[in-house]
């Protein structure tokens, strides 16, 4: 078997049909389909959101000593960054746990682009390519061909209103705001700073270039996060943290 | 700089992996005319060749379609027209729908003599119908070319009338399918009424004089895969959910549906054909299904396979060379089935008989003429077969040559 048919046969396939059973069991709606989907994908990755929400409450609770070990070794920074590094051991946190959500549902884009094109089936080739593709459950076969429309959306082509492109880049932008920690000295700031921008500026311009299929499961994979990332860290998290660095404003008028 | 690399890798994945094009590619089959082959190209022409000399009488290049971006590939993109429907000769004309929305009558007299075009002032003519927005009125159908007119299914979801001389438009349905729109089958004539299947499960008559809808219709729970052919007033189709209907004319129940308890393998893509009371059906699980028109019973079934003696999908209709069935599969293999007993025999390949009939796929629908069938292959080629000598007599490149 070569590499593609292994794709196919272990994840291409499974998120195609289940994608066109979930569209048959909501009224042959495909983007309420591909939301179903995006619950199921959060639920079934949930142990290792669980964990990197763990490690964010971590470094929320280490704020304080960050700091402190940001005045005492401000000028060395390799003593501050092996200081750091022994107090993110001594609690048990990993600085980059937070990747591995996002690493997990790499194969899942891949899996849902792939499922989404195939399943919408534009052209007569990819609707011919598709018999090949589904199981052979009634449910699947009845929900064929599928309808592409979706609120404003054609779930095939970009939104060409640019409102998708806004609601991804600002959800990302708020769960990136709640998680990501403040930077503790002036240089990484601007670093930190331009990553909170860029991610949600990226993906809202991927948004216009990807089918909108794809982007109404990023959109409702971040909504998704902020929810969860507030009732568990219990708030906004550092949406409301300001950093040490930032000047402090005026109080009373 | 780490997220952003790693968020890009996937994205740039995404837009390289197999499944995530939009690919149109087109799949015409032949026609014969006249002792001339016309077969439409992957590149989007439409080439006439002799059939006794094997030599190109001519080729007319489509307009090429410009395409939007798509995930991270940026700018548009100029491609060739692909073209699904059957080339159709009318006299001296050959019509031909293209997926970018156009129906074009070349007239095959003054190619042949290498004139310019168009060529009204010589009394030679063409024309094509070109509609605004190409890619939502996409032809994926074949033409159905009666008398005076032909009839046009659009992927706008409407069944279009057009004058056959002059390309004027007659009338224009109403939206068909207000679902899916796409109406990527022919419909199909008897008397002055039009039938046409759509993706929502339903078949409507039209009056072909008007476009009107008629007071009969018909609904089904599933979509309707293959056009439908009209055999003693009873309309037989396949449909999505894997299962040949027989449908009265002006019933709203099914005579039957086929297989009569569980489901096929796969959907029935092709449109069946009738001959002397039997359907004759392909289905893209791989087998011939003969059925008894007026019962649904059936006669028997014959599984085409792959060189790995797998079942292969059935995707053109069978076509009949004298009392012999021709079928052809995706793997390519080709095969001559007696239709009373449903035994097969397969043609084998001219160089290695355990390669398949040709070195392509074929998805193309079959074109018999004088004991002769006539398939282009996904490779670009146009292959003869010969079906009493069982065996493919010769076959030309449709490439363009540098």
């Amino acid at each position: 078997m070569s590499f593609v048919e292994v794709w196919n046969f272990i994840i291409g396939n499974p998120v195609l049909n289940v994608l066109v059973a979930l569209s048959q069991l909501l009224s042959g709606n495909f983007g309420l389909a591909i939301i179903a989907l995006t619950i199921i994908v959060r639920l079934i990755s949930w142990p290792l959101t669980k964990r990197q929400l763990n490690s964010t409450r971590a470094l929320q609770d280490m704020q304080p000593k960050i700091q402190e070990l940001q005045k005492k070794y401000g000028k060395n920074q390799q003593k501050l960054q092996q200081e750091m590094m022994k107090l993110y051991k001594e609690a048990g946190v990993n600085p980059l746990g937070c990747l591995w959500p996002m690493l997990v549902q790499f194969p899942i884009w891949i899996a849902l682009y792939q499922a989404i094109m195939r399943a919408l089936a534009t052209t007569p080739d990819n609707l011919l390519d598709l018999a090949n593709r589904l199981y052979s459950w009634d449910i699947v076969n009845q929900a064929i061909p599928l309808n592409s429309k979706f609120l404003w959306l054609d779930l095939s082509q970009p939104d060409p209103y640019w409102i998708l492109a806004i609601i991804v880049g600002g959800t990302m932008w708020v769960q990136q705001k709640m998680t990501q920690a403040p930077a503790v000295d002036p240089a990484q700031q601007s670093t930190s700073r331009m990553m909170l921008l860029m991610m949600p500026l990226m993906f809202g311009f991927l948004t216009l270039l990807f089918p909108s299929g794809l982007a109404l499961y990023w959109a409702v994979s971040n909504i998704i996060g902020i929810i969860t990332q507030y009732f568990f860290t219990g708030g906004w998290g550092y949406l409301k943290f300001r950093s040490p660095f930032q000047s402090t404003p005026a109080k009373g008028k | 700089m780490f997220l952003v690399i790693i968020a890009l890798l996937p994205l740039t994945l995404v837009s390289c992996v197999p499944g995530g094009a939009q690919v149109a590619r087109g799949w015409s089959g032949t026609a014969v005319h006249d002792g001339i082959i016309y077969v439409c190209t992957v590149d989007g022409r439409v080439v006439a060749i002799n059939s006794s000399t094997e030599n190109l009488e001519w080729s007319y290049s489509t307009t090429p379609v410009t395409t939007p971006s798509s995930g991270l590939s940026c700018g548009q993109a100029s491609v060739t027209t692909a073209i699904y429907s059957i080339p159709v000769v009318d006299r001296d004309i050959v019509y031909i729908g293209t997926y970018s929305g156009q129906v074009l009558a070349l007239n095959m007299l003054a190619r042949s003599q290498d004139l310019t075009f168009p060529q009204r002032s010589y009394g030679e003519w063409e024309w094509d119908c070109p509609i605004d927005n190409a890619k939502s009125n996409a032809i994926v159908a074949d033409l159905l070319v009666s008398a005076d007119t032909i009839y046009v299914s659009s992927s706008n979801g409407r069944v279009y009338s057009l004058d056959k001389e002059f390309g004027d438009l007659n009338w224009e349905s109403k939206v068909l399918d207000e679902k899916h729109r796409k109406l990527w089958t022919s419909p199909a004539i008897q008397g002055d009424v039009l039938y046409a299947s759509t993706y929502d499960g339903h078949i409507y008559a039209l009056s072909a004089a008007t476009g009107e809808l008629l007071d009969w219709s018909f609904a089904s729970e599933a979509g309707f895969a293959s056009s439908p052919v009209i055999y003693d007033d009873v309309i037989f189709l396949g449909s999505f959910d894997r299962y040949l209907y027989a449908v009265k004319i002006g019933s709203n129940i099914s005579v039957w549906k086929f297989p009569p308890e569980k489901p096929a393998g796969n959907w029935f893509w092709a449109s069946p054909i009738v001959n002397e009371g039997i359907v004759y059906a392909g289905c893209l699980d791989g087998k011939l299904y003969a059925i008894d028109a007026e019962t649904g019973e059936e006669l028997w079934q014959f599984e085409s396979k792959d060189q790995r003696g797998k079942p292969a999908p059935i995707v053109s209709s069978p076509v009949l060379v004298g009392n012999l069935l021709i079928i052809a599969n995706e793997a390519g293999n080709v095969y001559v089935i007696n239709p009373e007993t449903g035994d097969g025999e397969r043609i084998e390949n001219r160089e290695n008989g355990d390669k398949p009939t040709i070195d392509a796929q074929i998805i193309a629908s079959l074109c018999a003429h004088e004991g002769l069938v006539y398939i282009r292959g996904e490779d670009n080629r146009l292959y003869a077969v010969d079906i009493n000598e069982r065996k493919v007599s010769w076959d030309f490149p449709l490439a363009i040559e540098e």
